[in-house]
């Protein structure tokens, strides 16, 4: 009897399922006529300038929309940080990032390329740091909040876990937080672009300091168990060859895992070495350099994202000659603070709310200078669309944007050379200040060779 | 699903149509579901499947079998892998790749269900929570195959308009007489998989072999001097389990099209166990219900909460969990046990003796 009644039921059921399929979704089919018809319109005018371009939409995507999230004359972009856990000092990059879009708004908008003017929307995702949640936020981002584009998104394998829906659905990930040299196969993923050095050109600069000023060096690496962390690995091995410099140990550090880095430290001082690279984030990166034992005395590099103020205080003291590489401005630092680009910082953050620890710190300036990479492909492209400002920013010619070093500029070329900041320089701490410890060198169209991505 | 045997010749004509009447809303519902929804909601739906499906597995190892385990997180994680390494390696297609990892898994069950044999109780939960907590550590061990915390992507690759091979995610594409989207056609793909797991799980409980299981769980030596293979029918019933967290663990890895080993942590494995509880034990439809319910509570509730209540959500869940268990300390299935028995009650004269058994 029972299963009588089952067989009836399944068939209402496949009844029912035929009756579904014969209707399907009538809005989905709106929608994909009007997606044809765009893509059609558009084809129109960029076909003279896509035979030359770098991404053509109509090649490269199934399902393009390039004007999605802009409404009249409001761009609505999105951006996913971690708001919680030990890498939510990372959220003040976003808060530096939503004061640049504040800033831009209370000046009335952003002058696009086409003529007409824009106000920015910014809407934050959290994915706590952890990568397994970041393709929900940004699914929930790029679909249901329609945004354009995302801007300065956290962490290098948080947007390595999205690179393919990004790039599957055509969606701009513009001034990324992270230097990973992933970004570098632009060649593949087109749609996203670096707002840091590649970190394999930040550990060559380095190396390059090193090579001259102690040749002989006995290396303690400590990287982060990533493609972050991983990267400076690789450059350091690939540089030591051929020279006197040797890695004597290395420990690798799994910000998921791990809470502190003191034990890593602990082992890494007995290994003799007198060189310590600091390859790691986050809060753990300050730790690790408060925890170094007063018996080591290593000439000590911390990485690039590690070199602001904020991390600076949070080594409570031991910051007193430290070595890392300067692509910006540090707004922390007396010397830099007179120039008239971290003036009007300082002067229209704080109007957004941005206290002068914040404003001083280094981290919410990073998330300004991504806001202003964005800004500054609005205002060179020609057309604003997605596939369009993504070809703009991917053939920029000495365009200086954002908090840059005065005398930096960026090149950048497509596939060739996809890196935004290239031009770096060595600094040493010094008084509580950043001191230049030798002069700022381009190195314009490498980045990509130093971590062999073609 | 839920329809019941009574058996009873003059049961209440209400004990036989409710939960008809309950499985055909319930049949409408879920076809009709991806047809009501935007594309987005539709995947959102299709994201809650996979941890129905596991939750159904270890709903047979707990509610029906008695065993504990605080492991299918790993067991999914195994499901989950061996997807994502079966079609980037083999170029499987996904039918056979699920197929490969509910096998892979009933083997890996087999495994952990022996030392079940002699662990039991809250031993046995230990010793799963063990294998929950070094699962992702294993995977960031061999980070170079499966791609360690960064994740690994299910792709195949496909040459873009600049000539260079690109890694693409791989998808679901809706044959064209289907005259449904990608993402409907996924979601049915899904719902079908489901189905099946649930039937069969459904048919094993009501079989022979299925009453040993039950048989086990009331009285272990009963069983035995009644003629029950106690061994064979727990190890049986572990592989069978695993099994289903293999299936869902492979719907979890071709719904993302990619694994990372920070999705497969113990909070998952006690995902599962909480949404088996939440569904109720034992119940075929149940952990549906459950996982249903714990989904709606993270992606439609959480977004919609204030932003200064967010960092206390599992807060939230955990107090929510307290008060669910005080009012139906049988889950939801138990809570809807408990109407259905008033209102039969309410109209029949006299008591029935036997409980219904869903």
């Amino acid at each position: 009897m029972t299963s009588n009644r089952t067989l009836r039921l399944a068939a209402v059921a496949a009844a029912l399922a035929l009756l579904v399929t014969a209707c399907g979704r009538d809005n989905k089919s709106a929608t994909k006529d009007t997606t044809a018809t765009t893509a059609a319109d558009g084809s129109s005018d960029t076909t003279a300038a896509a035979a030359k371009a770098f991404i053509n939409p109509d090649e490269d995507c199934t399902n393009y929309d390039g004007t999605k999230g802009i409404t009249g004359d409001t761009i609505k972009i999105g951006t996913v940080r971690p708001e919680s856990g030990p890498y939510s000092i990372y959220d003040t990059v976003t808060k530096g990032l939503a004061a640049y879009v504040g800033a831009i708004n209370a000046k009335g908008g952003v002058k696009a390329g086409d003529g007409k003017t824009y106000k920015l929307e910014l809407v934050k995702a959290d994915d706590g740091y952890d990568p397994a949640k970041t393709p929900g936020e940004v699914q929930r981002l790029v679909e249901q909040e329609g945004i354009f584009a995302m801007v300065g998104e956290i962490g290098t394998s948080n947007n390595l876990a999205v690179r393919q829906y990004m790039n599957d659905n055509c969606v701009p990930s513009i001034g990324l937080a992270t230097g990973s040299t992933e970004w570098g196969k632009a060649a593949q993923y087109p749609w996203f672009i670096g707002g840091l050095p590649s970190y394999a050109t930040e550990g060559y600069a380095f190396m390059e300091w090193l090579k001259t000023n102690k040749p002989d060096a006995k290396i303690a690496l400590l990287y982060q168990d990533d493609d972050y962390g991983k990267a400076y690995q690789d450059i350091i091995k690939k540089e030591i060859k051929g020279t006197k410099i040797t890695v004597v140990d290395e420990q690798s550090f799994n910000p998921l895992t791990e809470t502190s880095p003191e034990s890593k430290v602990a082992q890494l001082s007995g290994s003799g070495a007198d060189v310590f690279f600091v390859g790691i984030g986050g809060t753990p990166c300050p730790t690790a350099i408060r925890t170094i034992p007063d018996s080591w005395k290593p000439l000590t590099y911390v990485s690039i994202t590690c070199s602001g103020k904020t991390a600076m205080s949070l080594t409570q003291g031991h910051d007193e000659g430290l070595y890392s590489t300067q692509a910006t401005l540090d707004v922390g630092t007396t010397a830099d603070q007179a120039n008239p680009k971290v003036q009007d910082f300082f002067k229209e953050g704080a109007a957004q709310g941005l206290d002068q620890g914040t404003l001083e710190g280094g981290i919410a300036a990073a998330g300004w200078g991504f806001g202003a990479l964005f800004v500054k492909g609005l205002e060179l492209t020609p057309k604003v669309d997605r596939a369009t400002l993504m070809n703009t920013l991917f053939s920029m010619k000495d365009v200086n944007f954002g908090l840059m070093l005065d005398d930096a500029k960026v090149n950048t070329d497509g596939s060739k050379d996809p890196w935004v900041l290239e031009d770096l320089k060595v600094i040493k701490r010094a008084g509580g200040q950043w001191t230049e410890a030798a002069p700022l060198v381009s190195y314009d169209g490498k980045s990509n060779g130093f971590a062999d991505v073609k | 699903m839920t329809t019941t045997s009574t058996g009873a010749p003059n049961a209440a004509p209400m004990r036989r149509w409710l939960p008809l009447v309950s499985l055909l809303m319930l049949a409408v519902v879920l076809i009709a579901l991806p047809q009501l929804l935007n594309p987005f909601w539709t995947g959102r739906v299709t994201s809650w499947i996979p941890l129905a499906i596991v939750a159904l597995g270890l709903n047979l190892l707990t509610g029906y079998n008695g065993q504990i385990s605080v492991g299918h997180g790993a067991l999914f994680g195994v499901g989950a892998y061996a997807t994502a390494l079966i079609i980037n390696d083999w170029k499987w297609p996904y039918l056979a790749a699920i197929v490969a990892s509910a096998v892979i898994c009933f083997v890996a069950g087999i495994f952990v269900g022996l030392p079940a044999l002699r662990i039991k109780g809250l031993y046995l939960a230990l010793v799963t929570l063990a294998v929950a907590t070094l699962f992702p550590q294993i995977i960031e061990q061999f980070s170079d195959t499966t791609g360690g915390s960064t994740g690994l992507g299910i792709t195949a690759k496909e040459l873009n308009s600049r000539g260079v091979l690109t890694d693409r995610s791989i998808r679901f594409t809706a044959p064209e007489w289907s005259g449904q989207a990608d993402d409907q056609w996924r979601y049915y793909l899904f719902l079908i998989v489901a189905v099946v797991c649930f039937l069969l799980v459904r048919n094993l409980v009501h079989s022979r072999a299925g009453r040993s299981i039950i048989a086990i769980r009331d009285n272990e030596v009963a069983a035995e001097v009644s003629g029950v293979n106690v061994a064979a029918a727990k190890v049986f019933t572990f592989a069978i389990s695993a099994a289903l967290a293999g299936v869902g663990g492979a719907l979890f890895a071709l719904y993302n099209t990619r694994v990372s080993s920070g999705s497969f942590t113990l909070l998952l494995s006690l995902n599962i166990l909480v949404a088996v509880v939440i569904g109720g034990t034992p119940s075929i439809i149940g952990p549906a219900i459950g996982a249903v319910f714990l989904n709606v509570f993270t992606d439609v509730i959480t977004p919609e909460l204030p932003e200064n209540v967010k960092s206390i959500t599992p807060l939230i869940l955990g107090a929510l969990l307290v008060v669910l268990m005080l009012v139906a300390p049988g889950g939801i299935v138990g809570l809807y046990r408990q109407v259905s028995a008033w209102l039969v009650s309410r109209r029949a004269t006299a008591p029935d003796p036997i409980p219904p058994t869903p």
